[in-house]
């Protein structure tokens, strides 16, 4: 038999993936291997074999990664089309504040004060159980006087300063409005188009789609701020940065707000960076050993993982030393900023993460879930969160990132007009609201100084320009260069998308 | 003799017919007025019918060549040519019932009937002559291929009517296009610029105009240009300025979609809630035919990029001279024609004026060059002088002081550019002004920042 001309060792021949074949045919072959392995090998049987390859798709696996090889970006192709941003942050003020108190100016209210909201306002409306069973529904206006800002005369808040100042840059979208009333299905929503976990967030299918920047931060990261534990903290978790069906190499890279910002990245005490490159080298090696054996996508993700850790060894240390920063930064962020893992700290790391090109950084800011003390509350997280938020938009700007940096701001959901728990003329609670709740966009593809959309007089129903999560998030995607009907991927026999398969728009609206 | 004069009276009776024919439309003006419901019932039956005579017709010529090999052809020729005297008659018939009824008129209706009669008279003419010479032979051959060209230009017409002009030609590869295959667009307004030329009038013309332009003139109306739009129709004006509440054209429009007088009818699809938006704003600030832009109404328009030559062919060696320097070369979006984007951030110090001028040979493709925090100086002013589609550059962090800058004032797309943290001063930075499409120009962090009043 005549042997094969690249095969040097009889015993073992040359692997599919040595051949100078076309790279659908070798993932083709991958997934096949994996269903292979997963006989045990028995699958030299003829009959175990028919059925493996009867059975097409995953249904003996069960391993959702295992059988789906990620193209690159280069062959998915993106963006469809010439992006106005090339990255986004997104502060994402988890617990839902409350619109009212914000940005949502309602006048009226204040001649309100605990009368009850109308029942045509509220409709049949389903409410939580944590005031479903209110006798009443006390209309409690905000505490707070609301003045107008910027050229636009857009009114905001006393408890806002600092956003106060940069009214003509925001576009600021008061009809949001989502279909969860409670913070996980909410929040895994906003982030993954899906109230059920298990589907990529936005910032997995960025990666996905248009891929790195840079080969020594990760695409995507995730900034956790410190907790305060006098605030209502709802927990954020791993599901909320998930790649979900896509490879793990797009999920994002949280850092933690206290300690190593990555955990284990520094090197142990006596090991040297050579000692640890030696490490993984030999772990590479067996690693592509595996992949070769069983062709198993998800062990190649693993490798490039222990590489960008061990690349982040190096980055992060720099991305973190703060010392060559000049001193208007401290003067712009605030005091906060020089503690790291605060909200502050987080927005200056974000500018700095931007800079150095990483597509994608949401920074969780918790504890916006006021149900009571919305007086003593409110005025902490906006002292906490306020002149950071202006501080970060304002240095992107002036360094000139705003351009093509899309900045977002927004929980997952509002807040009732009614008081939750007793209403007294200085302090009342507010509820979960879905039906409308306030965000805003600024930087790259949006347009400045607009407010879009409007809600009723109770801050209850949207009433004009209504803008659904799904519209949303296909608007931010516009933003990055990509059409929402066009970034899929197969899984389960739906070609799936961030946007789901209710039909959504761009709000071109919102576009500069 | 019997025959001959049985011939005589069918020669007569055709005559008698097409004579009939011609007459039809000076006896039943098509007058753009509707009339009887009958009229319309029978005549929807037009578009059905009409598609026999046209394969009748063409089924003639190829018996006509079939029959020199097998002759019974022949006969089934005259039998075939026969059966499309009477289907032209009756799809005329009905045609005309259905124009009459609903009303329809204009040119290319007028065109589609007179088509119409041509080519039954044509056919009928056909079917006599080959009668008269007993087979495919004489005068009848050239007379047939007469018809044929009728036919084929007649149908058009009517697929015209019911699709739009430029229903064929919409999606002509564009090299087809550019030699003049297709018709081009008359202009609609006089103003180019102004709200409805760009928003108003597309939105007439892809939704109204197949029934109320030029070639179809349902109810008297036509919007296919801005005066004819505001004239109205037989009802009178259907855009009243400033009072769309009053607007039968707003009427029509916003009428629930099972309505019987919605627009647009017989199931075309309703329009968005967004161009209807646009004009009632349009109709309510006085419908004009020159204002550029509504109060409260903002139209999105992405702004067409200038566009770099084509670098397709050297994808390979663009890529690998990228990574020798340790940088990419993206493209801006899967249309290549946006360009590249030069990204430094692994090189960092590493990139320098060197490096840069390695690149070179790709600058026409490069739109974007991405040299912060890179080892650059003004040395590579004049290397960056050659990107000339460079539409945004950033320097930020670098070693640069301005000196040379002025070269930059060479790129004529430059818009962007970022100076943040370098040192340059304002006198370095003073020859930028000239630049016409500078937008966006970062000083902060820099000497000439400071200087700044």
């Amino acid at each position: 038999m005549k042997q094969h001309p690249l095969c040097t060792d009889p015993d073992h021949g040359p692997t599919i993936m040595d051949l100078p074949i076309a790279e659908g045919l070798k993932t083709e072959w991958a997934e096949l291997q994996t269903r292979r392995h997963f006989f045990g090998r028995a699958g030299k049987m003829l009959g175990w074999a028919a059925m493996a390859s009867l059975s097409g798709e995953r249904i003996f696996t069960g391993d959702a990664h295992a059988a789906n090889v990620v193209p690159s970006a280069q062959s998915v192709r993106l963006p469809h089309f010439a992006p106005k941003a090339k990255r986004a942050i997104y502060l994402f003020m988890s617990g839902g504040p409350p619109q009212m108190d914000l940005l949502d100016y309602k006048p009226n209210l204040a001649q309100l004060y605990d009368k009850d909201v109308p029942d045509s306002v509220r409709g049949a409306q389903q409410l939580t159980g944590m005031t479903a069973g209110q006798a009443r529904f006390p209309i409690a206006p905000s505490h707070w006087a609301f003045k107008q800002y910027g050229k636009t005369g857009t009114w905001v808040s006393d408890l806002l300063p600092y956003t106060a100042r940069m009214v003509d840059d925001l576009t600021i979208i008061k009809s949001t409005n989502t279909e969860a009333i409670n913070h996980e299905p909410a929040i895994m929503l906003l982030n993954t188009g899906n109230m059920n976990s298990g589907k990529p967030c936005l910032g997995a299918w960025l990666s996905y789609g248009l891929g790195s920047m840079n080969d020594n931060l990760p695409t995507f990261v995730v900034l956790l701020s410190k907790t305060n534990p006098k605030e209502n903290n709802q927990p954020v978790s791993s599901r909320l940065w998930s790649s979900g069906f896509l490879s793990s190499e797009y999920a994002g890279v949280a850092m933690r707000s206290s300690g190593d910002p990555v955990l284990y990245l520094s090197d142990p005490k006596g090991v040297n960076r050579d000692v640890r490159r030696k490490m993984l080298d030999a772990v590479n090696e067996i690693n592509r050993q595996t992949s070769q054996e069983l062709g198993d996508p998800e062990t190649n993700s693993r490798i490039s993982q222990y590489e960008m850790a061990y690349r982040m060894q190096t980055s992060v240390p720099e991305l973190t030393d703060t010392s060559r920063e000049p001193q208007s930064t401290w003067d712009l962020y605030g005091p906060d900023a020089k503690e790291p893992g605060t909200y502050a700290y987080n927005c200056l790391m974000a500018r700095r993460m931007a800079e150095r090109g990483v597509r994608f950084i949401q920074v969780y800011k918790r504890g916006w879930d006021v149900h009571a003390d919305v007086t003593g509350m409110l005025p902490v997280l906006c002292q906490e969160t306020d002149r950071a938020t202006y501080a970060l938009v304002t240095d992107l700007k002036r360094r000139g990132l705003l351009d093509d940096t899309l900045v977002i701001w927004g929980g997952e959901f509002g807040r009732t007009v009614y008081s939750q728990g007793g209403l007294t003329p200085e302090n009342y609670g507010r509820d979960h609201h879905p039906r409308c709740f306030t965000t805003w966009m600024a930087g790259g593809g949006v347009r400045p100084g607009i407010t879009f959309g409007e809600t009723d007089d109770y801050s209850y129903n949207v009433v004009k320009d209504p803008v659904p999560v799904r519209d949303f998030n296909a608007t931010v995607l516009h933003c990055l260069g990509i059409d929402h009907n066009k970034l899929t991927y197969k899984f389960q026999g739906l070609d799936q998308k961030l946007t789901g398969t209710t039909p959504a728009s761009v709000v071109t609206n919102l576009l500069a | 003799m019997i025959r001959l004069r049985g011939i005589k009276l069918v020669w007569a009776a055709s005559f008698l017919v097409s004579i009939a024919l011609l007459l039809l439309p000076f006896v039943f003006k098509l007058d753009g007025k509707t009339h009887a419901d009958w009229q319309q019932f029978l005549g929807r039956f037009h578009p059905l019918v009409v598609h026999l005579p046209i394969g009748l017709i063409l089924l003639v010529p190829l018996l006509e060549l079939a029959g020199k090999y097998r002759p019974a052809m022949l006969e089934a020729a005259m039998f075939v040519l026969s059966l499309s005297v009477l289907s032209c008659l009756l799809a005329l018939v009905l045609g005309y019932l259905l124009a009459y009824g609903s009303g329809d008129a204009g040119a290319g209706v007028a065109r589609h009937m007179w088509g119409g009669i041509a080519l039954t008279i044509g056919v009928l003419a056909c079917a006599l002559l080959r009668g008269a010479s007993g087979g495919p032979r004489g005068f009848y051959p050239y007379m047939l291929v007469c018809v044929l060209v009728l036919l084929a230009w007649t149908a058009h017409q009517g697929g015209s009517l019911n699709h739009g002009n430029n229903y064929l030609t919409e999606y002509l590869p564009a090299p087809l296009k550019r030699l003049g295959v297709g018709t081009v667009r008359a202009e609609a307004s006089a103003f180019p610029d102004s709200f409805y030329a760009k928003h108003i009038h597309p939105i007439f013309d892809a939704n109204c105009v197949v029934c109320h332009g030029a070639q179809k003139v349902k109810g008297g109306l036509r919007l296919d240009t801005y005066d004819r739009a505001m004239r109205g129709g037989e009802d009178g004006a259907v855009i009243i300025p400033e009072k769309p509440e009053r607007s039968i054209l707003l009427q029509r429009i916003t009428l629930p979609p099972d309505h019987k007088k919605f627009m647009p009818s017989e199931g075309k699809p309703p329009l968005k809630p967004e161009e209807i938006a646009w004009i009632q704003a349009w109709i309510l600030q006085g419908a004009s035919p020159e204002m550029k832009s509504l109060a409260g109404i903002y139209v999105h328009e992405e702004e067409a990029l200038p566009q770099v030559p084509d670098y397709s062919g050297k994808m390979k060696e663009i890529e690998q001279t990228a990574r020798s320097a340790g940088v990419t070369l993206v493209p801006v979006s899967r249309n290549l024609g946006d360009g590249l984007i030069l990204n430094t951030v692994d090189a960092g110090q590493k990139f320098g004026d060197a490096q840069l001028a390695g690149l070179v040979r790709f600058a026409p493709y490069i739109v974007e060059a991405q040299l912060g925090r890179t080892s650059v100086t003004d040395g590579c002013f004049p290397t960056l002088a050659k990107f000339t589609h460079l539409r945004a550059l950033h320097l930020e962090e670098t070693a640069v002081t301005g000196a040379g800058l002025s070269s930059l004032t060479q790129l004529p797309q430059l818009s962007y550019l970022n100076l943040s943290g370098t040192q340059v001063t304002e006198a370095a930075i003073a020859p930028l002004k000239t630049m016409k499409n500078m937008r966006h120009l970062y000083l902060y962090n820099t000497p000439a920042e400071r200087q700044q009043p």
